[in-house]
């Protein structure tokens, strides 16, 4: 996984890149593997949640996701976390650029 | 018992176990919502019968995607919110992602998304007021992605 954070003008844009088959079960099935997708993504800085997601199978293969806070400052730090259906996660601490 | 009712009887466990993170699951709160076939059913299934307000909201998105597989969709508001909600209607089931606005959060994200063929991509702001706000947007596909 790989998280970019910048801060620019009070608003920190961040860009999160995490690497998942994504797959839901039609896909899965034609691919011959099991159905697995990122059911979760929440973003934490500072002990507040800036960004949480729910999602499914239909969101793109090493999905993309970019979104935008406010109230960081530089070398603040991010914590990105993932949960996927089979209840792996894995997260990642960025500092806001 | 088959396949299916197991399944079935593992979501409503699921539903009942609070979330471990503090963030609020969909999946596991609102399961409705992610077996619906239809935009109207998926809406239906998240927010109730809600009456749509098409205004105050933007998608951008690409007219014509080439990749059905990673088509980059953004969402925009300035609208103050609770939730954000991402469907369309090329895949077998409506739901994509659904958005949890936080306190002071900026509505402006941007996902990639699959799309089995060309259909319509519909997102659905909560406002905190109560109302809703949506906002539909027809994307062609050449070819589809999500195994399609």
């Amino acid at each position: 996984m790989k998280v970019k954070a910048k801060l620019k003008d009070d608003v920190v844009k961040v860009k999160v890149l995490a690497k998942h088959v994504n797959a839901g079960p039609e896909e899965a099935e034609k691919k011959k593997i099991d159905a697995n997708f990122i059911k979760q993504v929440v973003a934490k800085c500072n002990n507040k949640v800036v960004f949480e997601m729910s999602g499914s199978g239909f969101i793109s293969k090493n999905p993309l996701f970019k979104f935008k806070f406010k109230g960081a400052a530089k070398g603040d730090e991010l914590e990105v976390t993932w949960t996927d259906l089979k209840g792996n996660t894995k997260s990642k601490v960025a500092k806001v650029k | 018992m088959d396949r299916r009712k197991f399944l079935g009887l593992g979501l409503t466990a699921a539903a009942l176990v609070p979330a471990t993170l503090s963030a609020v699951d969909f999946r596991e709160t609102q399961p409705k919502t992610w077996e619906a076939t239809t935009t109207a059913d998926a809406i239906k299934g998240l927010y109730g019968d809600v009456q749509l307000i098409e205004e105050s909201v933007t998608i951008k998105a690409p007219k014509l995607a080439e990749n059905g597989g990673a088509i980059p969709v953004f969402i925009k508001s300035d609208l103050e919110a609770k939730s954000v909600a991402l469907f369309q209607d090329a895949n077998p089931r409506s739901a994509v992602a659904v958005f949890t606005v936080p306190k002071g959060g900026i509505i402006d994200y941007g996902v990639k998304i699959k799309m089995r063929k060309t259909g319509k991509i519909t997102a659905v702001v909560e406002g905190k007021n109560g109302k809703f706000y949506s906002k539909v947007l027809p994307v062609e596909v050449s070819i589809g992605g999500c195994g399609g």
